[in-house]
């Protein structure tokens, strides 16, 4: 089930609150797990069972480790903790780069592994980490482990993140499963940040993806520059709106449930650098990089060939991370030449260069990463990105071009702003009442447009029943 | 925020959703959408096996968005959220000009077009008499003009050229005869079909194809059937602000007989079916809705007779093809796949027309049948 959908949120959202706050507080747990289950079920059906069994197997390493700990054992909590690992990365690696890896190697005439074509179970990437996270947490003393698998299992299927994220580490919300505070105050600010994840999602992210849908089905032959380029607009507003807006929704949810995330995105598009860009995006998958790979790899405390191994080592399984594609890796790869390059020499020279020119440099560069991202075919990357450098034969401009321009000019305009942070400034400066009367409209209007948008995503008319 | 404040916000958006819900759980169900002209979801049947199959869940997630309270209401608003956001389009219909809504047509496949004209060519060296080919452009082609500009669509006329050059077949000049009357009404301005001056043209333009002497508009009067038709585009559109349309006829139905296969069997049906005058499905007012052979006999008996292979723009072209034919057969392939060979032979029909318009031809099914 996604957020985004009329079951999930007149249904879904609408019974599991209800539940939520008759039952007494010792049973919110377990019905925020009943409920994450059946979320999940709704949409994966028999696969509910990998999530069952990675809960059930982490939980249970959780206490090993510990118990080897305590013993003194660190050779046993070791132990504890690689297994931990090897059986979530062998379930991610399975389900999710199985069918990549055999197609890869029988593309190169190796066929010692078949095709099975496996079912992505979705969210796996998430929670995989996220167990994984755990027991190395538990190892390390930054959380201690859950004693009640319940509680376990209500922080694995947290149905807030359980599909996008954000990647949720045990240590940021242990506590929070075992106890947390519910209050009208946390409540309506989970509204607030529900609706505007919806907006983002629903109303920005979807329009402008059609706008992007339209550019890429259009042979790149029959394309213009412009019309590459406005496609690249509408692709990158379109994954930031969608991804942020997702990971709002998930907090906002959250909130609602008594539960505080940490932010996930922060206005990644106002960045001067791309080493900037990536301290503003997906911030729970970068900080997860970081200290779960990174750092231990050698972090940059050793010599500057290991250094720039451990980041090249990041930025390829970040990229991978994305999907079982090499355009992902090729992605992942493109921000490891870019961040080099920073951190060699650009970052100085940008360091004197006007702020435009910074903005612009990063601007220009993410665009082109989303390019990469979205185009898995590479024949089509190829030729969309020549296209878009003027080296692809085509015209400038055309008719379709200006019309699409004029068409989604103010959502894109809109789009531009809801990057920035001046919507929150000018609000922030309102008086009280202002804001009271601002916020209570903007949340009808939010409730009342995404519902005509769902509504109307669903609305079928079976016209051709007469031709 | 005030403890006041989040309570009335926190109530605001439980009562929405909350709202939502009980009204569109306990609210009685309608069975039929007559704006979407489709039965709706009926409740998903829980079983386990529903359940394993996943079936329960996607009808599940009909069934909600279905019957939610006020469905066609939250299908209007957005059409015109879309329309106050600048967009000239909904649900890939043109917000064109004179208050018209045009369909959006996509490129066609040309590989499995070009498979279609092997199917016609295959039946024009089946069948011992002239086989006729007719591709009746959309209103997006010939209303251009109306388009938003810049509004991508499909260049039909063009390919229509490329595959009346390639064919065995002789062509129909529609798109021409059409054209040269695009001022005119010839089309409904919320429905995708022509209207009965459009087949007007379209007959005249087969006539002459035919070489057969053209009909003279002034000999007929026009009568208006009715007012308040919102046809297919309307409906898909979710557009609310455009005037109904009005269904016209000319010719009267006195002296034809038509004998309908509306289920196989052969019925009594009428040139115009008066009862769909009351329906949401105006349109189908012509001959009755779909059959899958409809012969209409007139009383022209020593005039030729003709088989026509459909789509739904020949119900309303049908009245005047009774003007010059003693028999028309209206042969639909997506519920009749008998030879038309035999059929051909069997009753003595003189020539063949293969009339289809420009978007249903591209995505036709069936068309294989039309060499058997």
């Amino acid at each position: 089930m996604v957020f985004s959908t009329p079951v999930f949120l007149f249904y879904f959202l609408a019974l599991t609150l209800l539940l939520y706050y008759l039952v007494p507080r010792k049973l919110r747990n377990p019905v925020l797990l009943l409920s994450s289950l059946f979320f999940y079920y709704w949409g994966e059906r028999i696969y509910v069972i990998i999530m069952l069994l990675s809960t059930a197997i982490d939980y249970t390493h959780g206490l090993l480790v510990e118990r080897y700990k305590k013993r003194g054992s660190d050779r046993g909590a070791k132990l504890a903790v690689a297994s931990s690992i090897i059986f979530n990365l062998a379930l991610l690696l399975f389900f999710k780069y199985w069918d990549f890896l055999a197609a890869s190697l029988q593309a190169m005439g190796l066929t010692f592994m078949p095709v099975l074509n496996i079912h992505l179970p979705i969210g796996i990437s998430f929670y995989t980490f996220q167990t994984m996270s755990y027991t190395i947490d538990v190892y390390r003393g930054d959380a201690r482990a859950q004693r009640s698998i319940l509680n376990f299992g209500t922080f694995v299927t947290l149905f807030p993140q359980l599909i996008a994220g954000p990647i949720i580490k045990y240590k940021d919300l242990g506590d929070q499963i075992d106890s947390r505070t519910c209050s009208s105050e946390k409540f309506a600010s989970g509204v607030q940040l529900f609706m505007v994840g919806m907006a983002k999602k629903v109303l920005i992210a979807n329009n402008v993806g059609m706008l992007w849908e339209s550019c890429k089905a259009v042979d790149p032959s029959q394309l213009t520059v412009a019309g590459a380029w406005l496609g690249t607009l509408a692709f990158s507003f379109q994954i930031y709106f969608d991804f942020s807006g997702y990971s709002d929704m998930a907090s906002g949810l959250g909130r609602m449930l008594g539960f505080e995330f940490l932010p996930n995105f922060n206005y990644p598009y106002i960045s001067r650098s791309i080493t900037e860009f990536w301290r503003r995006w997906h911030i729970s998958l970068s900080t997860w990089f970081r200290e779960y790979l990174y750092i231990p790899l050698g972090g940059n405390r050793c010599s500057r060939s290991r250094w720039m191994f451990n980041l090249f080592v990041v930025w390829a399984a970040t990229g991978i991370w994305h999907g079982a594609s090499w355009n992902y890796l090729l992605w992942g790869l493109y921000f490891f030449a870019l961040l080099m390059a920073e951190k060699f020499a650009l970052l100085k020279l940008l360091g004197r260069a006007p702020a435009l020119v910074r903005h612009l440099y990063t601007l220009f560069f993410v665009a082109v990463s989303w390019v990469i991202f979205a185009i898995e075919d590479f024949s089509h990357l190829g030729a969309y990105l020549k296209v878009m450098f003027g080296l692809g034969g085509v015209p400038l401009t055309d008719g379709a071009m200006g019309y699409y321009l004029t068409s989604y000019l103010p959502i894109l305009a809109a789009a531009a702003l809801a990057s920035t942070p001046l919507g929150v400034s000018i609000y922030g400066r309102l008086g009280r009442r202002a804001q009271q009367t601002v916020c209570a409209l903007l949340v009808l209007a939010g409730l009342f447009l995404c519902t005509a948008y769902l509504v109307d995503g669903t609305y079928n008319p079976f016209l051709y029943f007469r031709f | 925020m005030t403890k006041k404040y989040s309570i009335f916000l926190s109530a605001l958006f439980c009562l929405f959703i909350g709202g939502i819900f009980l009204a569109s759980l306990l609210l009685p169900k309608k069975e039929f959408s007559p704006l979407e002209n489709r039965y709706l979801q009926k409740a998903p049947a829980l079983s386990l096996e529903s359940l394993d199959s996943g079936k329960f869940m996607e009808e599940g997630e009909k069934y909600v968005s279905d019957h939610i309270v006020g469905r066609d209401f939250w299908v209007a608003a957005k059409a015109w959220s879309e329309r106050l956001s600048g967009k000239r389009e909904n649900n890939g219909v043109y917000f064109a000009a004179r208050d018209t809504l045009i369909n959006r047509v996509e490129d066609p496949d040309r590989a499995s077009l070009e498979k279609s004209m092997g199917y016609l060519d295959a039946l024009v060296s089946n069948v011992s008499v002239p086989v006729y080919f007719g591709l009746i452009p959309s209103a997006a082609q010939i209303w251009s003009d109306r388009l938003p500009a810049g509004a991508p669509t499909a260049d039909e006329a063009s390919i229509i050229r490329d595959l009346y050059f390639a064919t065995g077949a002789n062509t129909v000049d529609l798109a021409g005869a059409l054209s040269s009357h695009s001022g005119e009404d010839i089309y409904y301005r919320t429905d995708h079909h022509w209207t009965s001056l459009g087949a007007f043209y379209g007959a005249n333009a087969l006539l002459e194809a035919m070489g057969m002497p053209p009909l003279n508009l002034d000999d007929y009067t026009r009568t208006t059937v009715t007012d308040q038709f919102y046809g297919t585009i309307f409906s898909s559109s979710g557009v609310r602000w455009v005037q109904p349309d009005s269904i016209h006829t000319y010719v009267s139905s006195e002296g034809v007989k038509v004998t309908s296969y509306f289920t196989g069997e052969p019925e009594e049906g009428a040139l115009y079916a008066d009862s769909f005058l009351e329906k949401k499905d105006k349109y189908s007012y012509f001959l009755g809705g779909n059959q899958s052979l409809c012969v209409i006999e007139t009383e022209h008996t020593d005039a030729p007779s003709v088989l026509v292979v459909r789509d739904s723009y020949s119900d309303s072209l049908a009245p005047w093809l009774t003007q010059r034919f003693s028999q028309i057969h209206l042969f639909d392939l997506r519920y009749n796949l008998t030879s038309i060979r035999d059929y051909v032979a069997r009753h003595n029909i003189d020539s063949v027309v293969v009339l289809y318009s420009f978007p249903n031809f591209s995505r036709a099914e069936n068309l294989f049948a039309l060499g058997r």
